[in-house]
């Protein structure tokens, strides 16, 4: 019962902002001292602005896997309280109007500051990815197609640039299913190696969320399941943003 | 742009000049087709200073290369495509040749080198082969935030990646990696990676490594990887 309203929420939160009302709604996670519920997580964080390029979307360099993969999900978005999750050039975007803790980063606005996994420009040639996150399971799924700019060994993925993409996505999980912020331990093990230019889906989940620490894991798997590319574990350090009331 | 067209220019006529029996080299034992220009071709680089690297990485820069005067320590050189001896170890164990890989690789470069002047990662990597253990010099630009104003911690893991691989020799593979973030990183520092091998057993190598500040009074994160030399005799199918 307390599931279905949740989803209930998250699916008109996604339509549009709700007002002060998100607040009444019961916590998800009595032990947890961060009070902002998922679904107000979620409608704050997942705002698709109009200012900022939103690069989560189909563009031409998206294959045919990608693509009936991203519609499936798209599907899901209408009909089982799944989120597609925006994704700007930079994290300050989804963050407009609030700020970070003190000591933990220089506050100041730089216009060239790019989020990592959106810092290759060209369609195609490095991070092609899409988040889509489910908040009444606290899970995601990452479809990510690799461009050519992300080599490591010869014609395949270097295992940082997947390393940092499952970072990102652990992060956003992360977020939006807690104010999860900073990695503080990330583990990884490689299996396979992901052939440039084909569709790798990564599937992350909240484990367990204990002492102001989220646990997460993800596999990172062909979209048919059969080869397991690679298997990593994140814990982040849940920190709440505070409203910047200077900037609004 | 220009630079990656010719570039994939000219591996495509090094293979085509291969394949109508052009003289074969020495060094040529194996017999995988040459995916990648010869060695005659010249190629950037990019360990070595530019305008983007702050005063703290050139201070540093000099100081390595001084102790690299005695021969203690080498300087490592770093390409945007690996060398055609790295190369060939890895297409014998990895790539199928039916597919038409010459197209996509062509435009293929190593990650950590696509960028820009200061946007991505500067780094430089000295050697110590009689400790076995290596200095990392490292310089995150813009391009790699992730909180803002902090670097992203999977750029810090990509580099953790190369500073352990450093370490080893030959072909090898990443198999697992452990990292520990203690504080983060602000965007556009310079941190210090050392990295150590710290036991072989067979074809496993077991190395670790910390990032430190360049005073060296903070510790920002401790790792351990495990690597797998890969074996010329075997394919991965």
């Amino acid at each position: 019962m307390l599931r279905r309203g949740f989803q209930a929420a998250v699916i008109l939160g996604h339509h549009g902002t709700l007002p002060g009302a998100t607040h009444l709604l019961p916590r998800f996670n009595p032990a947890s001292a961060f009070g902002s519920s998922t679904e107000s997580l979620v409608s704050r964080f997942c705002q698709e602005m109009t200012k900022s390029k939103n690069y989560a979307l189909p563009n031409a360099s998206w294959g045919p896997d990608m693509l009936s993969l991203y519609h499936e999900f798209l599907e899901k978005t209408k009909t089982n309280g799944w989120v597609r999750v925006p994704s700007f050039r930079s994290n300050r975007d989804h963050i407009q109007g609030f700020k970070l803790p003190l000591d933990l980063s220089a506050n100041s606005d730089k216009s060239d500051w790019r989020l990592f996994t959106r810092c290759i420009e060209r369609e195609g040639q490095g991070y092609e990815y899409v988040i889509f996150f489910q908040p009444s399971e606290k899970k995601s799924i990452c479809l990510f197609q690799p461009g050519p700019y992300l080599e490591g060994v010869p014609g395949f993925v270097h295992g940082g640039s997947l390393a940092a993409l499952i970072d990102e996505t652990f992060s956003k999980t992360a977020y939006l299913s807690g104010e999860g912020l900073l990695t503080v331990n990330f583990n990884i093990r490689f299996k396979n190696l992901i052939p440039l230019g084909s569709l790798a889906v990564l599937n992350v989940n909240v484990e367990k969320i204990e002492d102001q620490k989220m646990y997460l894991s993800c596999v990172t798997q062909s979209r048919d399941q059969q080869t397991v590319y690679a298997k990593a574990s994140g814990t982040f350090l849940q920190m709440h943003l505070e409203e910047d009331s200077s900037r609004q | 742009m220009l630079r990656s067209c010719t570039a994939g220019l000219r591996s495509i006529w090094a293979l085509r000049g291969r394949r109508e029996g052009a003289p074969r080299l020495s060094t040529d034992l194996q017999p995988a087709r040459r995916l990648f220009s010869t060695e005659k071709v010249i190629h950037k680089d990019w360990a070595l200073p530019n305008p983007s690297w702050s005063k703290d990485l050139k201070l540093l820069f000099d100081q390595f290369m001084k102790k690299c005067e005695d021969g203690s320590w080498e300087r490592l050189p770093s390409y945007k495509r690996r060398s055609t001896q790295e190369s060939e170890d890895f297409t014998t164990y990895f790539l199928d040749p039916k597919l038409g890989e010459e197209e996509r690789l062509s435009q293929a470069q190593l990650f950590t080198r696509g960028f820009e002047d200061g946007l991505g990662f500067e780094y430089v990597i000295f050697k110590n082969n009689d400790e076995k253990r290596t200095v990392c010099l490292f310089q995150g630009g813009p391009y790699l935030q992730g909180v803002p104003g902090l670097l992203h911690g999977g750029a810090m893991a990509t580099m953790i990646d190369i500073a352990l691989g450093s370490c080893t020799g030959g072909a090898v593979m990443t198999a697992n990696l452990n990292i520990n973030f203690k504080r983060p990183v602000p965007l556009c520092s310079v941190v210090v990676i050392n990295s150590q091998l710290d036991k072989l057993e067979g074809r496993k190598l077991f190395l670790s490594c910390n990032v430190r500040s360049v005073d060296e009074k903070t510790l920002y994160s401790e790792a351990t990887g495990l690597f797998i030399k890969v074996d010329p005799e075997k394919r991965s199918t």
